[in-house]
């Protein structure tokens, strides 16, 4: 390749992604060599540059399809639109990084800055990468990066555990992802998407079993992503030993990233395979993830009722809003991918928040019990109504963004052809088994007493990362038709 | 799908390779044991060490630090592994590998920079 052919693509379509590298190495050698003083405003250096990211790609809407390298890197509306979930996202998330002046759990506050933005450089590259290669390696950086993230707390034993119990099992789903990868080459020839799916749209003829073992394999691998079953004993342990705005991260962008590698490969590869003559691959095989969505609906949900500590009762109901996702992969209609996309919008916010709530809570009490929750609204009114929003939007209350997406994502079943009335149903009664866990936590807040006297003082920087959310949740709430026709 | 074919023969050799490779040490294990005389002595059931006599548990603990100066020494020995064959075909390759190669080199660097600086070089 000569120096005309590398001049002539179009490498401003890259601009988000290399502000985020460029500010993450920044911040790695200012963090090594700069002056103390310095140091405190590195959080904002990283703030600033999401920021700038955010714009450069807002600047990008409506661009035609684009690819660099041999479609290597390709960007069209689907990157486009998920990427900015992935950047909003951790930007809430910076900024509740920033609301602990005070940080001691922590003593490595750079690596934690700069971990934070390879990570979301590797979600950035999968939900840009058009070839089996480019998105493995960004899925890897986003793995790698959470694998040290989750045991950033290095003097705590819960975080060393579930660092140890992250790295393993993220391995072994890599594995599993690698493996089921090498299935679809070895039947194509191809890493490339386009190609593979070009291989795949002819007759299978006897490859037919092979590209299944490919789809069954690849699908369970990338279930660790996006904590579904079979990959989702991790997540609970994680997420209890992560440092909370950590927690948050794997919850959203982290989940995020995993649902967009998902839909790249699977509707991208199989959409267009046929097999056994009429339907497509995919078709065939959308009772097996059917099965699944509906495993992790159930299991999500009854085990969170059983959950003491906040942080693994989040985990738990983060594994039950995994299987509503998993809903519209399974009934396609032409808005699923939109379904999918508002529903990861509205979880980013919604979620971000809860943790947000918890996070100045377990700072304040030292706990990260339910009974950190007890008698809230006595103690600080603001706090207390805020934290209710987000428990309605995670329950899909009426007037609350959880409510549209959830509502959205029932349609989408029961309209598609053919309708999935289990799955739909599923969703319906689980939705009510989730409003036990999610009202105790009001019950605790609005009818119990404080076991001590006091008062909760919501400090001036950790209220901004929790306006925005609430104005997202409500905002998409009352206002969903902005999102969607942005979409459009 | 012709290539499948080819695909899917592959894997008979591994499977016959696999055969193989379990009956090999099976095989010669047992043929062994069928010729050799057995008399054991109690010098003889010692642990072997090439020829000194044993006189430690296996199970010793290294300094950790072995372990960061063995990780330092990967992150070079992949970069010479990457270097050497571009040095070599670096005609052919032209000016797209050596952007490339310079950015795996910058990368490089920086890990290299910050384990100098966190004191991972410091033996003490």
């Amino acid at each position: 390749m000569d120096i005309q052919t590398l001049l002539s693509f179009e490498w401003g379509m890259m601009a988000p992604e290399f502000t985020i590298l460029i500010v993450g190495i920044l911040l790695s050698l200012l963090d090594l060599f700069g002056k103390d003083t310095w140091k405190k405003s590195l959080p904002w250096l990283a703030v600033g540059g999401v920021g700038v990211a955010i714009i450069f790609l807002l600047f990008q809407y409506g661009h035609g399809d684009i690819s660099i390298l041999g479609n290597t890197y390709v960007f069209d509306s689907f990157a486009f639109y998920f990427k900015l979930i992935l950047l909003i996202a951790t930007l809430l998330i910076l900024l509740m990084v920033i609301s602990r002046t005070v940080q001691q759990e922590v003593r490595d506050r750079g690596e934690y800055l700069y971990l934070l933005l390879a990570a979301l450089l590797g979600g950035m590259m999968v939900a840009s990468g058009g070839d089996l290669i480019s998105l493995f390696v960004g899925l890897e950086l986003l793995s790698l990066s959470s694998y040290i993230m989750v045991g950033l707390r290095k003097r705590d034993v819960r975080s060393s555990e579930g660092a140890m119990k992250y790295l393993i099992n993220g391995s072994i789903a890599t594995a599993f992802t690698l493996f089921g990868m090498s299935y679809v080459f070895g039947l194509t020839g191809s890493t490339k998407l386009v190609d593979i799916a070009r291989e795949m749209s002819g007759s299978l003829g006897s490859g037919e079993p092979v590209a299944i073992i490919g789809f069954i394999i690849m699908f369970v691998g990338l279930a660790f992503k996006i904590s579904t079953v079979p990959f989702h004993m991790w997540t609970p342990d994680v997420y209890e030993g992560a440092v909370t705005p950590v927690s948050a991260f794997l919850s959203v962008v982290s989940k995020s990233a995993g649902f967009i590698i998902i839909v790249r490969i699977f509707w991208g590869i199989f959409g267009n395979a046929t097999f056994g003559g009429s339907d497509t691959l995919f078709a065939t095989m959308i009772d097996f993830i059917a099965v699944l969505a509906f495993l992790t609906m159930f299991i999500g949900n009854l085990v969170a009722l059983r959950q003491r500590n906040m942080k693994r009762l989040l985990a738990y109901s983060s594994i039950g809003h995994a299987g509503y996702i998993l809903i519209p992969l399974v009934s396609l209609t032409p808005v699923s991918l939109e379904n999918i996309w508002f529903y990861l919008l509205a979880y980013a916010f919604m979620t971000i928040g809860a943790f947000m709530v918890i996070y100045i809570l377990e700072q304040q009490k030292q706990s990260e019990d339910i009974s950190i929750f007890t008698g809230l609204y006595r103690e600080s009114p603001a706090l207390a109504i805020i934290m209710t929003i987000f428990l309605a939007s995670l329950a899909g209350i009426p007037g609350t963004a959880g409510f549209i997406g959830k509502f959205n994502i029932f349609v989408g079943a029961v309209a598609a052809d053919p309708a999935q009335y289990i799955l739909a149903g599923t969703m319906a009664v689980m939705t009510v088994v989730s409003y036990i866990y999610y009202f105790n936590i009001m019950v605790q807040m609005y009818i119990r007493k404080p076991q001590l006297e006091g008062t909760t003082k919501i400090a001036r920087l950790q209220s901004v990362p929790l306006i925005l959310c609430v104005a997202g949740t409500i905002g998409l709430g009352v206002f969903p038709f902005i999102a969607l026709n942005f979409f459009h | 799908m012709d290539s499948l074919h080819i695909y899917q023969n592959s894997y008979t050799f591994i499977v016959v390779f696999m055969f193989v490779a379990i009956l090999l040490p099976i095989v010669a294990l047992s043929a062994g044991k069928l010729l050799r005389p057995h008399q054991p002595t109690k010098e003889k059931m010692t642990t072997y060490e090439s020829g000194i006599e044993p006189f430690q548990d296996a199970r010793v603990q290294f300094n950790v630090r072995y372990y960061l100066f063995a990780l330092m020494f990967v992150i070079f020995d992949v970069e010479t592994v990457f270097l050497y064959p571009w040095a070599v075909a670096y005609e052919q390759l032209g000016i797209f590998a050596l952007i490339e190669m310079l950015i795996f080199i910058v990368v490089l660097f920086l890990g290299l920079v910050y384990a100098w600086k966190k004191g991972v070089l410091r033996w003490r």
